[in-house]
């Protein structure tokens, strides 16, 4: 479903990923480890479409190139992105945003606008799914949010965008272990046979609770090992140490 | 209340301890001013024509002028006749060695502590001393010399570079740029030059400093410092005056040019007399100083401002080249009867240009203190960046903080932040430091001495030390 | 019920002679564009024959009574004042019952710029608004500039008296009809008692080819609280400013308002609030988008006189530029001659945040609807604690958007 074939980023020049493979099957679940500055957010950030990235390589999602397209192209072809840190928009109310992307999206996918009841509708069901209550929608978005009332909202932005890939960036950092395990079990309903999951994390925690069928270890830049969720165990025990060291060989040998 | 109230206007209610004149046979022209005067000032410094007729211009355009509407100053009408603009310790030394500088005008700078000599110089500062119009020595000049790095007088700049100076004199800070301005043009006696040649790292940190002496003179010096292509430098100027009962007009230029990746550090502890607590005497300081900065060029301001009766000075920067970076770092102190109306001008012309403001004023006894300032995006200022942040730190009740900033933007991508707090020293902070054993004074200190942290962090660690020594005299009565 | 004409209106009458207009050296308007003030022409006001049919569309409709004025004459025909409850005075100027038509001849102080001094002398008709008591409905004032063969400006003089305790709220709309060039002079004086409430709300709309040069003046007995709201929409150069006195100790202002420009307009808001007392509170809070060539201006003064401790005030200022050729002047001033006060002032000038719209468009919301979006959201800050449904509607709609 998702193909990433050789993807480089630059950003100012700065090469962070230097040729990444990932194959994401439908229902799958992948997560994305490694230690800070080894690229993760970038990655995210390149299959969402941020601006200012110099990318190359082949990036497809159901044979799209998703490189091509803008932001909310992306998005509309079924891309949703969990931010790291969400954005706070002052002004902006939580419901209006919210319906204001489903719709964006279902008119580019040529369906009607969603009316307003069953709008409500889908809402109700996420805000059930994330634990929020009903004031939640009217406030602005993400303004005066705590930690983990943003990384809420943005499962509960999942949840009414029906994505066909997630990608999750860090969403479990900055959050206690209640918020946790909201967040964690709302990603868990979302899982589906049609729906893949990119979940990207330093550490093994949020692993614990959401079980992952790949696990792979992003360093400077490159996958340089991929297994199943025993990896993340591993890692936890012993660290990046093992692939740092490997992959300062791996420079050394080729300089 | 009423008690810290009392001790607070105590502290503030400072002596200075500068307040002594030497007595220098001086030679001193006649008060007044005309074309004669400018003459003359000419024909004593043996200037070449060039000169003369740059002085002669800016007289005419001065004459042409009005003098400046005091919005938030209050201030004796000043008899622009009844000042003498030039005056000249008598016993004009030529300097070999010096050992041959006059042993009465080397006393007075050790009594301001200003090392002359070499032995009790401060390590690594080379030192321009001006006592009232003229330039008495500048020490270290031979391992500046070795360098490449000019740094002598401004006579002897004319003398000795005069391609260099008639460059650039006037290219930041024009004739008729402003009343003051264009006065010093018409009149100034001395001043020091600076020049950095490409690529140099200026070995030492040059300083200037700055002692009117003779009665009813004004001081006018000028300052050029011009920075080449990639080379640096750090400035610092000190002034002092003796203790009058009139009031004594200083009025210089400071100008800077910092070409292409070039980087110039000023900065001025003015300690200037600020007259009594009843505003008798003092000094007016009206000064102008402003850089340009050509591409990746980087100007710093830093200024200490504790003296003066009235300090009326906008160090600015243009930021002309693309990636220029302007900077202005202020602590501005107003006690007795003083009253500072001082800020910056950034004007953004190139893109991705960066200005930041710091400028931290204290108000007590019946000072005034006034931030003025502007931030100026021109339309092809793509990307640039300003931040400014502005503190008023109010210490009594008779005492006033006033910020007046001017923001103009004119290039939709360019983005200015400005912040500014009025605060008073809380009991509670007093209180807090007393209870862990400090004396009320001290405690004064600390917390006004924290309030500047900012900016004294940007001063070279010998005026550091001075800059805050200062503060604490200033706010101080006995201790200090 | 004719009273004698006050003294300060004859000596306006006679300052005009020797009328001296603004220039750049003024301080308070530094920026305006004195070339077209200074074709603007007063002269006594007078009745048009026909008011132009344009105008009864452009009224808001609020719930509650209205006065009109055009040109500085009440319109009968437009007007609708309806049933008043008790201890409530609103009608014209020239109708004030005797008690209040003594206190007309008061005013606030005569300030002496050209603009106050023809305000003066011409503004001899207006509203006056005297409540005791409470007043749930809006009151509205509608003043329309039609420019007019012998002169193209027109003033007029709006009153507004709270007493003790009492509560109103009222709003001013300033329009205009044509094309032709001309303008508007609208003084407002507003007086609150002890404890009194005033919502005041000005709706500045005039058309693109006049001038609008509006003038508020306040004093705030103890406890008073005056919630002064500006949206400055319309004219080419469409100015407002606000004189607030905090006289009584504890009195609280807060002041808050949005312009929005396009075109060549410049939209001028210059408030200055003065701290006279002790404990008083003030807020000025003012949001700017500036489009195409349009040019903002704010001037904001918190002044705070000896023996004004414990006051607290915040004022901010922020602007959005969203073309290459719109610009905007701010100047957030503080004066403070008093110790024990808290002051925090900030401004800020930039455009659309990057990462928002990044944020929005990963959600599928198109660049332009996404900056749509943000534009809105930061101009409708302005209104968040607005309550007015009819107030927030006429805005939203004027502004093209109602996500509501």
């Amino acid at each position: 479903m998702l193909h990433v074939d050789d993807l480089t980023v630059s950003i100012g020049g700065t090469p962070i990923l230097k040729g990444l493979d990932l194959e994401v099957g439908p229902g799958e679940v992948h997560a994305i480890m490694g230690p800070n500055g080894s690229g993760k957010s970038t990655f995210a950030h390149a299959l969402a479409g941020r601006e200012g990235y110099d990318v190359e390589g082949t990036v497809t999602l159901d044979g799209a190139d998703l490189l091509a397209m803008e932001p909310e192209d992306r998005a509309a072809a079924g891309v949703f992105m969990g931010f790291q840190y969400p954005v706070e928009i002052p002004g902006v109310n939580n419901m209006y945003f919210l319906r204001t992307a489903l719709n964006s999206v279902r008119r580019s996918r040529g369906e009607d606008e969603i009316s307003a009841r069953e709008f409500l509708k889908v809402a109700q069901e996420a805000m059930d799914l994330v634990e929020m209550k009903q004031d939640f929608l009217n406030r602005s978005v993400n303004a005066g949010f705590s930690g983990g009332e943003k990384k809420r909202n943005e499962i509960l932005q999942m949840a009414v965008m029906q994505p066909k890939l997630a990608v999750l960036d860090e969403t479990d950092s900055g959050l206690d272990i209640d918020a946790l395990r909201v967040v964690a079990s709302g990603v868990n309903a979302l899982r589906g046979p049609e729906r893949s999951m990119i979940v990207i994390t330093h550490y093994q925690r949020l692993l614990d609770y959401i079980k992952p069928d790949y696990v792979h270890v992003l360093v400077n830049g490159r996958i340089v090992e991929s297994g199943d969720h025993t990896l993340a165990l591993h890692l936890e025990e012993k660290g990046y140490a093992d692939f740092l060291g490997e992959d300062a060989e791996l420079t050394g040998a080729s300089a | 209340m009423s008690e810290t109230l009392r001790d607070i206007e105590k502290l503030a209610d400072a002596s200075y301890e500068f307040g002594f004149s030497t007595d220098l046979d001086t030679d001193v022209a006649p008060p007044g001013l005309t074309e004669d005067t400018v003459r003359l000032i000419a024909a004593k410094k043996d200037e070449p024509d060039w000169l003369l007729e740059w002085r002669l211009k800016a007289f005419a355009a001065w004459q042409q002028m009005e003098e400046p509407d005091w919005a938030k100053l209050q201030i004796a009408p000043i008899d622009y006749q009844s000042i003498s603009y030039w005056a000249a310790p008598k016993k004009k030394p030529v300097l070999d060695s010096l050992d041959e500088v006059d042993p009465e005008i080397r006393e007075m700078f050790d009594k301001l502590g200003i090392p002359l000599h070499e032995q009790k110089m401060l390590s690594n500062v080379a030192v321009d001393a001006i006592v009232d119009s003229v330039s008495v020595t500048t020490t270290f000049k031979e391992t500046l010399a070795e360098a490449g790095v000019i740094f002598c007088s401004f006579s002897e700049a004319v003398r000795d570079h005069p391609d260099l100076v008639r460059e650039h004199l006037g290219s930041v800070v024009p004739v008729r740029d402003n009343f003051f301005a264009a006065l010093n043009s018409a009149v100034f006696s001395d001043g020091s030059f600076c020049y950095i040649p490409k690529g140099v790292r200026c070995p030492m940190e040059l300083s200037t400093y700055f002692r009117i002496n003779s009665m009813n003179t004004g001081q006018f010096e000028r300052t050029l410092i011009v920075a080449e292509d990639d080379s640096h430098v750090s400035y610092l100027e000190g002034c002092t005056a003796p203790q009058r009962d009139e009031n004594q007009l200083h009025a210089a230029v400071v100008e800077l040019v910092a070409k292409d990746r070039a980087e110039i550090k000023y900065s001025t502890v003015q300690n200037w007399y600020p007259g009594d607590e009843n505003g008798v005497g003092g000094i007016y300081n009206f000064v102008t100083k402003r850089g340009r900065a050509h591409t990746d060029a980087k100007i710093s301001w830093t200024q200490v401002e504790t003296g003066s009766a009235i300090t009326w000075k906008y160090p600015s920067v243009i930021l002309q080249g693309d990636r220029s970076v302007g900077e202005f770092y202020s602590v501005a102190l107003s006690s007795k009867r003083q009253q500072a109306d001082t800020g910056t001008k950034m004007v953004h012309i190139g893109a991705d240009t960066t200005s930041s403001i710091i400028s931290k004023g204290i108000s007590a006894g019946n000072g005034q203190n006034t931030y003025r300032g502007l931030v100026k995006m021109m339309r092809s200022a793509e990307n640039a960046r300003n931040y400014t942040q502005c503190d008023s730190l109010l210490l009594g009740k008779r005492c006033g903080a006033h910020t007046v900033p001017y923001i103009e933007v004119k290039n939709p991508s360019a983005q200015v932040e400005h912040e500014a707090s009025t605060s008073t020293v809380g009991e509670d902070q007093l209180y807090y430091c007393r209870q862990r054993g400090m004396s009320e004074e001290d405690a004064m200190a600390m917390i006004v001495n924290g309030f500047c942290r900012e900016v004294f962090d940007e001063l070279p660690m010998e005026f550091a030390v001075e800059a805050q020594r200062l503060l604490s005299a200033s706010l101080e009565g006995s201790v200090g | 019920m004719t009273v004698a004409a006050p003294t300060w209106q004859a000596d306006a009458l006679e300052q005009l002679a020797s009328l001296a207009l603004p220039t750049k050296r003024d301080e308070a308007w530094r920026y305006s564009p004195h070339a077209k003030l200074s074709q603007l022409t007063f002269g006594p006001a007078a009745a048009l024959d026909e008011v132009p049919s344009d105008v009864e569309a452009q009224i808001p409709v609020l719930d509650g009574p209205r006065l009109v004025l055009v040109n500085g004459v009440v319109d009968p025909g437009r007007t609708n004042l309806g049933a008043l409850a008790d201890g409530v005075v609103f009608c014209a100027l020239s109708e004030a019952p005797p008690p209040a038509a003594a206190r007309l001849q008061q005013t606030h102080e005569s300030p002496d710029d050209a603009f106050s001094v023809i305000n003066r002398a011409y503004g001899t008709e207006g509203a006056l608004v005297q409540v005791s008591g409470q007043v749930d409905v809006l009151l509205h004032i509608v003043d329309v500039s039609v420019p007019g063969a012998t002169h193209n400006a027109s003033a007029s003089r709006v009153v507004i008296d709270l007493a003790e305790g009492a509560s109103a709220t009222v709003v001013e709309t300033r329009i205009g009809s044509g094309t032709g060039f001309g303008g508007s002079n609208v003084r407002t004086e507003i007086t609150l008692g002890a404890e009194a409430t005033l919502e005041h709300i000005i709706l500045q709309d005039l058309p693109a080819s006049q001038l609008h040069i509006g003038r508020v003046d306040v004093d705030q007995a103890a406890s008073s609280t005056l919630r002064a709201r500006l949206f400055n929409l319309g004219a080419d150069y469409g100015r407002v400013a606000y004189h607030v006195h905090l006289v009584g100790e504890g009195a609280r202002a807060e002041l808050s308002g949005l312009y929005f420009g396009f075109g060549d307009q410049t939209l001028d808001q210059q408030i200055t609030v003065v701290h006279e007392a002790k404990d008083c509170t003030s807020r000025q809070s003012y949001r700017g988008v500036l489009d195409d060539s349009s040019t903002g201006i704010w001037n904001g003064c918190v002044d705070v006189r000896p023996g004004a401790d414990g006051t607290d005030s915040e004022q901010s200022n922020d602007n959005l530029l969203l073309s290459k050729t719109a610009e905007v002047n701010t100047m957030p001033r503080l004066e403070i001659l008093a110790d024990e006060v808290s002051c925090q002032h900030g401004a800020t000038v930039g455009q659309l945040d990057d990462t928002a719209l990044y944020y929005l468009r990963s959600r599928g919301i198109r660049k332009d609807e996404a900056s749509r979006l943000l534009i809105n959201g930061f101009a409708d800050q302005v209104m968040d604690d607005l309550e007015h449904h009819g107030v927030r509607g006429w805005v939203t709609a004027r502004l093209g958007h109602g996500h509501e």
